[in-house]
């Protein structure tokens, strides 16, 4: 962040008079001609914005916008000769020739180019499929070849800040309950056992022992340090912040200086392109801020009667036949102030501790989070239909599912963060690798922990499960 | 409100936010990785303790690092020469301010005085970290009884203490021994005539002997001579072999015709010094400390030794046969000479004592910390010598930080060692200084005393053979991988000035948010990987399918 303040007292130094009521400008490079190709020209000092008490919604969301559609340019750093598109900065083994490329990336030139059905920011056809690895070293040799990588569809990211504060308080949550029963064993001298719920969603159990020792063996659906890791069809990122930066450099060959500035690996031109500092803390946080004040899904209004009558009965049945169980139809959500960095990031994506003050996003401000409903504690109830949590999702007699061979970030191949549902009307196809064409085929792909309601649906008569389709296709992504 | 386009004709600044890289002005000077802040807080800590005395505490001031009391934090013996050394029991909350209390060890004021220094390891197998303890005089194997105390076992064990100057001591478990082999390098033999020059005594190797109850003796020593006043010593499979050959570190300012030394241990049979024949290079300097790494990973541990002048650091020649110890110097390329101060006016040598790879800023590269501080008052050499911190650069070289750091104090150093005292990731460091306080730092990481703040990743991991001889899995070797990246760290008991640790083993990890941790036990099998998360402490005892996590208080 220090860079940034330098440029913060240039900002109030030279921008002043013009901006005298706003201490926080974008800071634009004067120098380019309006025909510029670079996508990249305004940067928000966030330590500023935040020490300026002004709401920063406003301030963020239209560069977040912006930079969410831009198709980066090579001018703006875009491509990464030498480095993979790795979580962590790795360098290639070999060259490819190729800038562009669909499996070892670039593989994309805009995060709208894949993430646009129905609307900026939401799924992706098959098309628009990305393959995902730890990162291909030597492209001209790695192939297609599922052992190199899985393939997967683009995710609508509507109501992602919802989802991400969910899974903040849940982690939160969770931890209090992990050093309860450490305390608990601790003054006891016994071992102690905790179930472990939040938000009604189980995860498990942990067993405490008196010398502070923890085994984790009993977890269910959640990592090991109990960070709930929400984003992704695998669910293991755990921020917006995490994600974009990751995907920056993936997908467009951007590197955000957080992760692959000089203080972590030694330049600040990680790729070799000749463009250190790619993007800032500032342009990262506008992407967030962009993402996480999307509105979620909501329901088709006006649907003709039969539609309505029944989407109504195939809810019903939804929760009957057990899929409300994982997709949960509502969480509660205490705090709509979402903060920028969040709590739970580590080192390569901006922490709370590397800024004075973090971004204070209220996203009760929000009308259609005014929109929501609450519950009778005054909780906004985030209607996701899912629980963040991961299952097993594949079996023997039912593995359309468990069509991965590597497992990712930990989590088995066969295992994935329940789909959370809102807005399913509007992305298909379906699975997560978008290769299912209808809700019923996917609906049917399911097994491993859903089996049971698999069968139940099957069993349903034909109006029944229509009913559950026409449910489902009334979750949308407003237009 | 304002609002602001996102066209470029809002634009107020100048500000070139976007530019080609341009070639920068030479920054050889400065450290690109993260340098910590550390924070010296002893007197605040509890800690108020000299080493000090006559010429025989010229050298020694150790301390031995280690969990006397179960609580898995680490704990600290600190010798004291001609003072008593001193037992601290660790009170530190986690991610607070040192603290530390004196406690009753429970050994006598005269076993615990002339002290030099002392190294934990676990003699008899159950579990609870025993102490040898250097002295001027008898040595002692003090076995832990828990809750930090501690009962003198030299008699119950068959082991003759000596009357030797003991200033070095390193452990090994050998093939088919249940107890650790144990060397002790000794310095002056002041009872010869002439001494102190061309007098060094013969070190010695003491092989476990198991009694009829099931328990261990060390009766006979094996004398390793010749002897040249021996400073450091370290048992390390230097070869990739399996079998840890004695490396031996020697002051010059005393032996006649002595070198660096290393000797071969094979099982069953005596110690044998490698000699030119074997491909070992002549070598004399004034080695005061062993530090190893392997630092490129490729199984073949690179050697720093401090001396006075310029450090060392050894890696196996490249173009030699590697079962030929024909080592090349390397620490120019490296940066890691400091050959004289780094700061002040004095341009003199500097005298360098302990040292120790780990990683200070978690950024995931090996730092090297040396102790310095003139012998007492020599002349040719630099009176103002305060500590190294080299921080390992991306660049594979290492840059200078120890005053930036904050650890450049005017004191003369002997024995430390770096650990994380109050269990937040980051590795504070203890500094045993001649005839001044033993200083105290907390690191900071990027915060300050105010706020502490966070560098890097970190993971520390604790490797046990529960139920099983070794129980400390010394001789082991840890591998964390991060994307493709592995580095690796060998649990041994040795090297440095005087001064051992035992417990947590340090990992910064950098960017990497996971790890996966292997094990290659001491018997050379290796373990399947541990997926581990970064930021926690992790146990991976031997056969268990998952590691155990331990949360401080």
């Amino acid at each position: 962040m220090k860079q940034h303040l330098g440029r913060a007292v240039l900002a109030l130094t030279l921008g002043l008079p013009l901006v005298a009521q706003f201490p926080i400008s974008a800071l634009a490079d004067p120098d380019l001609p309006p025909w510029s190709e670079k996508a990249l020209q305004q940067d928000v000092d966030i330590e500023a914005l935040a020490a300026s008490g002004q709401d920063p919604i406003p301030v963020l969301q239209p560069l977040g916008e912006h930079l969410f559609s831009a198709k980066f340019t090579s001018l703006d750093g875009a491509g990464r000769p030498d480095a993979t598109g790795a979580i962590v900065p790795t360098k290639v083994r070999r060259k490819s020739h190729l800038t562009f490329q669909r499996l070892a990336g670039l593989d994309a030139n805009a995060c709208a180019s894949c993430h646009n059905e129905p609307v900026a920011g939401g799924a992706g056809s098959f098309t628009a499929n990305v393959f995902v690895s730890e990162g291909f070293e030597s492209a001209d040799f790695d192939t297609i070849d599922p052992q190199f990588s899985n393939e997967r569809n683009t995710n609508a990211i509507q109501g992602a800040g919802l989802i991400e504060l969910l899974a903040r308080e849940m982690t939160s949550d969770l931890r209090k309950q992990r050093k309860e029963v450490l305390a608990e064993a601790r003054k006891s001298g016994q071992p102690a056992k905790a179930q472990l719920e939040t938000k009604g969603v189980s995860f498990g159990s942990l067993t405490a022992y008196p010398d502070g020792t923890l085994d984790v063996s009993g977890l269910d659906g959640i990592d090991d340090d109990l960070t709930l890791r929400p984003f992704s069809q695998k669910g293991v990122f755990s921020s917006l912040r995490q994600f974009t930066v990751n995907a920056m450099n993936a997908h467009h060959g951007i590197q955000a200086s957080e992760r692959f500035d000089s203080k972590w690996t030694g330049t600040d031109d990680f790729d070799a392109d000749g463009y250190s500092a790619e993007m800032t803390p500032g342009q990262i946080s506008a992407l967030v801020a962009w993402q996480a004040t999307l509105p979620a899904p909501t329901r088709k209004q006006d649907l003709p009667e039969v539609w309505q009558q029944a989407a109504d009965e195939g809810e019903r049945r939804f929760a009957e036949i057990g899929c409300a169980s994982c997709h949960v139809p509502a969480l509660p959500l205490d705090s709509l102030v979402f903060h920028d960095p969040g709590p739970f990031d580590t080192a390569g994506t901006l922490r709370q501790s590397e800024m004075d003050t973090p971004l204070a996003l209220d996203l009760a401000t929000l009308d259609w989070v005014k929109a929501l409903p609450r519950d009778d504690q005054g909780r906004v109830l985030v209607p996701l239909f899912g629980d963040l949590k991961r299952h097993k999702i594949a079996d023997a007699a039912n593995d359309t599912f468990g069509n991965e061979l590597l497992a990712q970030r930990f989590v088995a191949r066969d295992v994935f963060i329940t789909a959370e549902l809102w807005g399913i009307g509007s992305t298909a196809p379906y699975g997560h690798r978008g290769d299912l064409t209808t809700l019923n085929e996917v609906i049917l792909a399911h097994g491993g922990a859903a089996g049971e309601s698999r069968k139940a649906y099957d069993a349903l008569s034909e109006k029944d499960r229509q009913s559950v389709i026409a449910f489902l296709r009334s979750l949308e992504i407003a237009q | 409100m304002t609002r602001f386009g996102i066209t470029a004709s809002c634009a107020l600044l100048t500000a070139g936010l976007i530019h080609p890289v341009l070639a920068t002005e030479s920054q050889q000077d400065r450290s690109l990785a993260p340098v910590p802040t550390f924070l010296e807080e002893a007197t605040a800590a509890g800690i108020d303790h000299t080493y000090d005395g006559a010429w025989e505490f010229f050298v020694g001031g150790g301390t031995a690092i280690f969990d006397c009391n179960g609580d898995r934090r680490p704990d600290l013996f600190i010798a004291g020469g001609k003072n008593q050394a001193r037992l601290y029991r660790n009170e530190s909350p986690t991610g607070g301010a040192l603290k530390f209390v004196p406690v009753d060890s429970g050994i006598g004021e005269k076993q615990a005085g002339k002290v030099l220094g002392a190294y934990p390891l676990d003699i008899n197998n159950d579990d609870l970290l025993d102490l040898v303890v250097l002295r001027l005089g008898e040595n002692l194997l003090l076995e832990g009884k828990g809750d930090c105390k501690f009962e003198l076992a030299n008699r119950p064990l068959g082991f003759d203490g000596g009357r030797e100057w003991t200033t070095a001591f390193s452990a090994t478990y050998e093939p088919d021994l249940d107890f650790p082999t144990l060397a002790f390098g000794n310095y002056v033999d002041r009872s010869a005539p002439g001494s102190p020059w061309g007098t060094c005594h013969d070190n010695f190797l003491f092989r476990p002997v198991a009694t009829e109850e099931g328990g261990v003796a060390y009766p006979e020593a094996t004398r390793l001579s010749p002897g040249y006043c021996t400073l450091s010593i370290l048992f390390t499979d230097w070869n990739r072999s399996g079998e840890p050959a004695l490396r031996v570190s020697n002051d010059r300012h005393y032996y006649r015709g002595g070198e660096e030394q290393l000797w071969a241990v094979p099982p069953g049979r005596p110690p044998r010094p490698y000699r030119k024949s074997d491909g070992w290079q002549h070598l004399k300097i004034w080695g005061m400390g062993i530090a190893s790494i392997d630092l490129d990973v490729d199984g073949f541990p690179e050697y720093a030794l401090t001396s006075m002048g310029d450090t060392k650091l050894q890696k196996l020649d490249d173009e030699s046969d590697e079962t030929v110890p024909i080592y090349q110097d390397i620490a120019f390329d490296l940066g890691v000479t400091a050959h004289r101060p780094y700061a002040g006016e004095d341009l003199k040598p500097s005298t360098g004592w302990h040292s120790e790879f780990q990683d200070v800023n978690n950024d995931g590269l090996w730092d090297l910390f040396i102790a310095k501080g003139n012998v007492e008052a020599m002349p040719d050499f630099a009176a103002y010598d305060p500590d190294n911190l080299l921080l390992g650069q991306w660049s594979g070289k290492f840059t200078e930080a120890g005053g930036a750091a904050g650890i450049g104090s005017d004191r003369r150093g002997r024995g430390a060692g770096l650990a994380d005292f109050n269990s937040d990731g980051l590795l504070d460091l203890i500094v045993v200084n001649r005839a001044a306080p033993v200083s105290l730092f907390r690191n900071l990481g990027a915060g300050t005393a105010g706020g502490p703040k966070p560098l890097g990743n970190w993971l520390a991991i604790d490797v046990r053979q529960p139920g099983d001889k070794n129980t400390r899995a010394v001789g082991a070797k840890i591998s964390v991988k991060t994307g493709n990246r592995t580095v690796v760290k060998d649990i041994q008991v040795g090297a440095g000035h005087a001064s051992g640790q035992m417990g947590f083993v340090h990992f910064g990890l950098g960017v990497a948010e996971r790890a996966n941790v292997r094990i290659k036990w001491p018997d050379g099998d290796w373990s399947h990987g541990y997926r581990v998360f970064a930021n926690g402490h992790v146990i991976i005892e031997r056969g268990a399918e998952k590691a155990r996590l331990w949360y401080p208080e």
